[in-house]
């Protein structure tokens, strides 16, 4: 394999009126032993022009010999196949080559490849072949290393443009292939590093946001995996520094115990980096549509629920029948219903309350006072928040959402809430970087082609449509793109595909690739790709080296998850975290005996406070323990006039 | 503008007339067409002998064959201009059992009876074709004639070419090397002594046997070869010849799969006879098909012809059919 190897001659361009040279394609033979393979680029020279040079990729291949029907092989063995592989001459054979035109020199006027030599490509071929001296040079350039082209016996980097890979000029990458086998993840880590690497400065900053959808795959993002020589050797040659994310915040619910963490990042060692993400009343009700599903939300409790969220949360309310309320928790909200539903009642009005029917205030209280039950854990009764650094955000790091534990209401909400503060922060300019990344896995599960619209799946649209004007590019990945939304994968301006299920190679979506790079497809290593993007007129075969992070199963074996703790050691784990000096038996000391909401709210304040003094505030905040009143005996009391034993 | 042969333009521009016909192209080397006798030098009489499985083949073996086209490409009055192209080659074959090219000579050649034609015609001609042929022995008359005359040029014009590539080779031969020349040895003398050469006919017009010793030579069964025999008046040197059944000739012809051997005439080429004819035999495969003389022609032969022809003219292909672009194709 050779960085830069100088032009040999390899093949030369055949056209017959059958099998025609055009402006698209052009087939060419090579001598048996060839460097040349499917996806392997190649250089036409004209014997007539010396300015006229046509590049192509290699996109199926031919081999026969002169037989003339299979019987005739049969019949010079006499019909024993050893005897056919001892026959004194080896055939006459041909290897036929089929390459799909990337470009022209010069472009116009268009026309057939010149029937001329080829030659393997050279390092500066390969950029003009796939248009990347149009954007690796010049003052701004915007090339981001994708992977490296080994074919032909070249290794040459290829790069990707950042304008079409995070905009403005398109965006978005998809990628699909089989699970286990097509390093997806793998192939967006990389892609991360190289994008932290060589975004380019005039473009601002840029942050990436992942959602663990499943088991540890990106929990140890911030922890160095193994390479080897061959991996450090192509990170050197793509440009790209060996080493994990320096900067990665991690973020999981609770469980629904409201105290461990929802994630499989609980080693002791790394738990300390996980922020709890955890959402009050205003949060939910800013997304109640997630929640609850469209029976649930007619016209009335729809018109109800804007009320609350605009005349009632957060806001100093009076309830019509002398009661005075601040909603700020789910457990405020309860106790406005119940005033409200019994003002009502005690009233004899009527059945109306402000314009909105009873009925319609009981549906309602139904189901938001269901929501902190049904995503416990991530959804809190009392109004703790645990939240993203919206405003914060910091260039070069990756912030990890691990929702993978979360059942699918919880990841809804989640989805929803987060990709649309990215959203409105991107479109104010604050959120801290000018471009996000976001990556979500398993898209056949959140965007799917066919199934009953759900509000995650018009999130991720509304993404791939619309993102690219804001900064905020969708890195997708699943197992069948076919069974993607058409929408989504459509707008992903750069696909990469790993190794695919024929199945899925033979939907309609892969008719434009030869049955040969199918195959290839079909058989790709692992580490290779293959990468169709704006500035390449055909898809090009990549290897990437392994990603220099822990892998999420290695991960969980070297940093084995731990157990969840009993309720009173997480809260000590807890408040440990944010102040080391603590002692864990004082803590303990403090939430004996205490209702464990109590003990919660208090904890979720000194979570919201960060004061210096976490104990003191953790016992502030818990409040002093009341004490049940103990009935006093009652003392007999002897009556002003002693009863008579006359009964009468 | 003729490309190539700017000789033509100048005839046609002097008065010629442009034509276009090709003859049936000669297939290879023919053997001898008299009627001739043989003394048999292996054994009393002629006898089919079995040959078994091929204990020997040679590596590495040269094959070298021939190849000429010929056209019409005009008229001066009635007197045709003939333009011949003959090639020779000879491919060596290693053991990686393929086959490469180690010589190659080809001839270019107007053939027409020069004193029949007009004087500018004649000084175009002589002042621009590469070699120019006088059909000097035919009368003036129907083409039909001349056509004939050239035939018989051209032949030996490949014939010429073909001894001057296998000739050179001969001595450079390795010590365990073979040459397989496609056609007859004995009329060069430096390919019909050699110890390692040998040349393969499969045209049959010469008659070497009668009664029961032709019937025997001419109805060996496959597998079989015939009692080494050496031709008489025959070529210019000796040799030593055999008939070798490639394929069973039952439901075909008699001259089906049958091959003539001819080698040096020594008593080495006797004794080596069976494992000659071994070897040839396991040269049938591969099959040299779509060649419709697949039984006859072996498969590093029908390669040279391949060859050949790959690198022949164009124009002086026959063409089979209409030479327009086919349409909806």
């Amino acid at each position: 394999m050779s960085d830069n190897p100088s032009r040999t001659v390899v093949g030369r361009v055949v056209a017959t009126e059958l099998k025609p040279a055009t402006p698209h394609q052009f087939h060419f033979w090579t001598a048996r032993d060839t460097a040349i393979g499917i996806g392997a680029i190649v250089r036409v020279e004209d014997p007539t022009d010396a300015a006229r040079v046509v590049f192509g990729v290699v996109t199926d291949a031919f081999a026969y010999s002169d037989l003339a029907t299979p019987l005739h092989d049969v019949v010079s063995a006499d019909g024993n196949p050893e005897r056919a592989a001892g026959a004194p001459t080896a055939r006459q054979e041909i290897r036929l080559w089929t390459a799909a035109v990337l470009r022209q020199f010069p472009e116009e006027p268009l026309q057939p490849v010149p029937i001329g030599q080829v030659l393997v490509a050279t390092n500066a071929d390969v950029a003009q072949a796939l248009r990347m001296d149009v954007y690796l040079t010049g003052a701004h350039p915007t090339g981001i290393p994708v992977g490296l082209y080994t074919s032909g016996g070249l290794e040459a980097p290829v790069y990707l443009d950042s304008d079409f890979l995070l905009g403005p000029e398109a965006a978005h990458l998809n990628i699909s292939g089989i699970s286990g086998l097509a390093t997806k993840t793998s192939a967006v880590e990389f892609l991360l590093a190289s994008i932290f690497e060589h975004f380019p400065a005039h473009r601002g900053r840029v942050a990436a946001l992942c959602f663990n959808v499943k088991g540890p795959d990106l929990c140890f993002l911030d922890r160095p995996g193994e390479l080897t020589d061959e991996d450090r050797r192509r990170y050197e040659r793509l440009g790209v520094t060996p080493e994990p994310f320096r900067r990665v915040r991690y973020y999981a619910p609770f469980k629904p115990d409201g105290v461990n963490l929802n994630t499989l990042r609980t080693h002791p060692d790394l738990v300390g980096d996980v922020e709890p993400l955890v959402w009050g009343l205003r949060e939910a009700l800013d997304f109640a549509e997630v929640l609850l599903n469209k029976d649930d939300i007619d016209a009335k409790a729809d018109a109800f629920i804007d009320f609350l969220k605009d005349r009632v949360v957060g806001q100093d309310f009076d309830d019509n029948f002398g009661g005075h309320h601040r909603v700020e928790t789910f457990a405020d909200l309860d106790a406005l219903f119940r005033a409200i539903l019994r003002g009502v009642e005690d009233s004899g009005r009527g059945d109306m309350w402000r314009t909105h029917h009873v009925a319609t205030i009981r549906k309602v209280r139904n189901r938001l006072s269901n929501i902190s039950t049904r995503c416990k854990g991530l959804v809190t009764d009392d109004g703790a928040v645990g939240d993203l650094p919206w405003g914060a955000f910091e260039d070069r790091s990756v912030y990890v959402i691990d929702v993978a534990n979360v059942d699918p209401l919880g990841q809804d909400l989640v989805f929803a809430r987060i990709v649309s503060k990215l959203r409105e922060r991107l479109e104010h300019r604050n959120l801290g970087v000018d471009v996000i990344v976001v990556f979500v896995d398993e898209l056949n599960k959140y965007a799917p082609g066919d199934g009953p619209e759900s509000h995650v799946r018009r999130m991720l649209l509304d993404i791939s449509e619309r993102g690219r004007y804001l900064g905020l590019a969708l890195f997708g990945a699943e197992q069948f793109r076919s069974q993607v939304h058409r929408r989504v994968v459509g707008n992903a301006g750069t696909q990469i595909f790993g190794r695919m299920d024929a199945d899925e190679l033979a939907t309609p979506g892969y008719q434009v690739l030869s049955p040969a790079t199918k195959i290839k497809l079909a058989t790709l290593p692992v580490g290779e790709l293959m990468v169709r993007h704006p500035h390449f007129t055909q898809p090009i075969f990549v290897r990437f080296p392994r990603p220099v992070v822990l892998r999420g199963r290695d991960g969980v074996e070297r940093f084995p998850p731990a157990e969840d703790l009993p309720f009173e050691d997480a809260i000590v784990r807890q408040l440990v975290r944010m102040d080391r000096r603590l002692k864990p038996n004082l803590v303990k000391d403090l939430v004996a005996s205490r209702e464990p909401e109590d003990v919660r709210r208090a904890l979720a304040a000194v979570r919201r406070a960060r004061p210096d003094d976490v104990l003191a505030y953790f016992r502030t905040a818990l409040g002093s323990k009341v004490a049940a009143d103990v009935p006093r005996e009652r003392l007999a009391v002897p009556p002003l006039s002693p009863i008579s034993e006359e009964p009468y | 503008m003729t490309a190539g042969r700017p000789w033509l333009d100048a005839a046609f521009a002097a008065g010629a007339v442009p034509a276009a016909f090709v003859p049936d192209a000669s297939g290879g080397r023919s053997d001898v067409t008299e009627v001739a006798g043989a003394d048999v030098v292996e054994g009393a009489t002629l006898a089919a002998v079995p040959l078994g499985a091929p204990s020997w083949t040679p590596a590495p073996v040269t094959f070298v064959d021939g190849i000429q086209r010929w056209a019409v490409v005009g008229y001066d009055g009635v007197v045709p201009l003939i333009h011949a192209y003959v090639a020779a080659a000879a491919r060596r074959r290693g053991p990686d059992r393929r086959l490469r090219t180690v010589a190659e000579a080809s001839r270019m050649a107007v053939i027409t009876s020069v004193r029949e034609l007009r004087p500018a015609v004649r000084r175009a001609l002589e002042a621009g074709a590469e070699t120019l042929i006088d059909l000097d022995d035919v009368e003036p008359g129907q083409p039909g004639r001349a056509l004939t005359a050239a035939g018989i040029r051209v032949e030996r014009l490949r014939e010429g070419v073909e001894r001057e590539v296998a000739e050179p080779l001969a001595p450079r031969l390795g010590a365990e090397e073979w040459l397989v020349i496609d056609g007859v040895l004995s009329d060069s003398t430096a390919l019909a002594t050699h110890p390692r050469a040998v040349g393969v006919i499969k045209s049959h017009g010469a008659q070497y046997f009668t009664g029961d010793e032709l019937t025997r030579a001419l109805t060996i069964p496959a597998g079989h070869r015939t009692s080494v025999f050496q031709p008489k008046r025959h070529g210019r040197q000796p040799v030593h010849s055999w008939y070798l059944r490639l394929w069973p000739w039952q439901g075909h012809d008699l001259l089906y799969g049958l091959l003539r051997i001819e080698v040096r005439a020594h008593a080495d080429s006797i004794r080596r006879a069976d494992a000659v004819g071994a070897w040839l035999s396991a040269e049938r495969a591969p099959l040299s098909t779509p060649d419709a003389r697949f039984d006859r022609l072996l498969y590093p032969i029908h390669d040279v012809e391949t060859y050949l022809r790959s690198r022949a003219p164009g124009d002086l292909t026959g063409s089979r059919g209409s030479r327009l672009p086919k349409t909806g194709t």
